[in-house]
């Protein structure tokens, strides 16, 4: 591990013991003096509480539910820490609140719980659900995962995310529209090679397909080689892991049997998700693709393969997670804009429509500045990103019938943009007035 | 109906195919209950096994066939069940079709055959045996309109 992230890692334990953690709750309307806690409290919160009795669904009018998400964790698999359990997995919960508030408007809290089985952390999910407008699933072990997605998708009438899965999903299929655009092939006509067969590259494979790629032309990999519906381990994997078994059914029309080195032959698209590396993927595998290929290395912090060796065997758009190379595939140009467009509408579920679209706008957004082989996805600096992203999403909510409140496109980006720079304001405002310390210099 | 499947009894030279699509049957089943967890050399059994069951009288070895390729097997026997009427049985021991295979009523018309060609040896009851554990085939089978028989309880005693 490198003296840098050593040096990171010191300095987030320091200043997190000196802020005492990183979040806070605070009122967001006034107070005063203590009679107005009449109005905020008994006998007047009353009234409140007996409107919201009579139509639950004022609750998002009345409360802060609407704009409240819970992020859901067991800590069964936290960054490439594993299974440390949920109050270690606490401060990265908290660190997602925040860029949830910072770059979507949106407040989140976090929630880690001590659950024993998938079904026990459902059932608290379920249970909790009435006090939010939304939830984030994170850092869930998988298959487990799938279920939780899968299962509180269709229980719940409030938006589901696992960002694991559908935010690097999004934000690598956004990537991979304009890649194809730069090197002017389709996504519906490429072979793409998806290394890894977690969370993200099952989410991936399962939006891919659903916005166009064909199943057939898709090999996946993981540990054991490449899926395919005669690998040995199928009927083990049809009770154990049915999102893989059934994504080994639909996939690798050919039946390439064997890792990445024969899979990748000819391939126009590789995407990785798997250990971080590098020499996870060699310069001979990029060699063997097709003409103009196109290589997403995602994992953190060290990618699979690095970038310029990518390139120097042949690849002509290369991506990783990295922001300190161009083209980074980051889950936070999706998740937090997704969020405050589904919330400003009340949208009911996040169906793979609305994930395909937030992906496509941030593909347009690129796209109006000008792609290329180093530009194929916004930085996470450009800010309007956001409120576009969320505006597109909302929209696309409202179009499949999934909205409770339908407002126009202007309405909701110029709330998009409130809400965003209303919270990154009052950040400003807190630190200015020494109500959050400046960072102590050492 | 006019499809590309066949079914058809087994030959001597589907043996290869057949050893693999039965070692997987004996595998999922180990997946079920650890109590049938395979043994090291089970291809090997697994092949004596179907040797002699493909050349035998007693045994109905059938297959379903895709564009010439094996992606499934049932193997059932005519028994004589002694002390109950009817006495003579016939026993479904192992059925497995391939993943890619499955949900597509082929499971259905491979037991029909089986039903047809047993009761022609003279079988006036069908019996299926699978793992308890494993629920799928037992509803498959309450589909057809199979109920639950005889239980077999087993414990360690190593």
């Amino acid at each position: 591990m490198s003296e840098k992230t050593e040096e990171y890692y010191r300095t987030a334990v320091s200043l997190s013991s000196f802020y005492g953690g990183k979040i806070q709750v605070v009122p967001k309307v006034p107070i005063r003096s203590l009679d107005d806690f009449s109005i905020w409290y008994t006998p007047g919160v009353a009234g409140v509480s007996n409107a919201i009795a009579k139509d639950p669904d004022k609750s998002f009018e009345l409360t802060s539910r609407w704009n409240t998400i819970a992020i859901i964790t067991n800590g069964t698999r936290v960054l490439g820490l594993g299974n440390i359990g949920p109050e270690a997995a606490l401060p990265v919960m908290e660190g997602k609140a925040m860029i949830f508030k910072y770059l979507g408007g949106v407040d989140a809290f976090p929630l880690v719980v001590r659950a024993k089985t998938k079904e026990e952390l459902a059932d608290v999910a379920e249970r909790v659900s009435p006090a939010f407008g939304g939830i984030n699933l994170e850092d869930i072990a998988q298959p487990d995962c799938f279920y939780l997605l899968d299962r509180l998708r269709e229980t719940l009438d409030i938006p589901v995310w696992h960002d694991d899965q559908l935010g690097t999903a999004a934000a690598t299929l956004a990537g991979l529209v304009n890649a194809l655009k730069v090197v002017g092939k389709r996504l519906s006509d490429v072979k793409i090679v998806m290394l890894g067969a977690g969370a993200a590259n099952i989410a991936g494979a399962r939006l891919l397909i659903a916005a166009g790629a064909d199943p057939k032309k898709i090999i996946l990999i993981d540990s054991k080689g490449t899926l395919h519906p005669e690998r040995e381990d199928m009927d083990k994997l049809q009770l154990v892991h049915p999102w893989k078994y059934e994504l080994a059914l639909k996939t690798n029309g050919e039946r390439v049997a064997g890792g990445l080195d024969e899979a990748i032959v000819g391939a126009d698209v590789l995407i990785a998700a798997s250990t971080p590396g590098p020499g996870v993927v060699r310069k001979e595998h990029v060699r063997r693709m097709s003409d103009n290929a196109i290589v997403f290395a995602e994992a953190n912090p060290v990618p699979e393969i690095w970038p310029w060796e990518a390139k120097e065997a042949g690849a002509r758009v290369v991506a990783t997670g990295r922001s300190d190379f161009p083209n980074q595939i980051n889950n936070s140009l999706v998740f937090p804009a997704v969020f405050r467009g589904t919330l400003d509408v009340r949208a009911k579920k996040i169906v793979d429509e609305m994930v395909i679209e937030a992906a496509l706008e941030l593909a347009r957004f690129a796209e109006e500045r000008g792609i290329s082989e180093d530009y194929i996805i916004p930085t996470m600096e450009e800010w309007e990103v956001y409120p576009r992203v969320a505006t597109a999403v909302a929209l696309k909510a409202i179009e499949l019938g999934l909205a409770r409140l339908k407002l126009s496109r202007d309405e909701i980006r110029e709330r998009a943009y409130r809400m965003i720079k209303k919270s990154r304001d009052t950040l400003d405002v807190l630190v200015r007035n020494n109500l959050i310390n400046p960072i102590p210099v050492k | 109906m006019v499809d590309s499947f066949t079914i058809r009894r087994a030959r001597k030279d589907d043996l290869e195919r057949l050893v693999d699509l039965v070692s997987r049957l004996k595998r999922l089943n180990g997946e079920f209950d650890s109590l049938l967890t395979p043994t090291e050399d089970l291809e090997r059994e697994v092949s004596k096994y179907l040797e002699s069951a493909i050349s035998s009288d007693d045994y109905v070895v059938l297959v379903v066939e895709d564009g010439g390729k094996v992606e499934g097997v049932l193997i059932a026997k005519v028994v004589d069940r002694c002390f109950y009427k009817p006495r003579m049985v016939g026993q479904i021991s192992d059925f497995y079709i391939m993943p890619e295979y499955r949900r597509r009523g082929l499971g259905y018309r491979m037991v029909e055959e089986a039903e047809r060609i047993l009761r022609s040896k003279g079988a006036e009851m069908i019996f299926a045996e699978f793992p308890t554990k494993n629920v799928i085939a037992e509803g498959f089978y309450r589909n057809l309109g199979f109920r639950e028989i005889t239980g077999i309880f087993a414990k360690e005693v190593k």
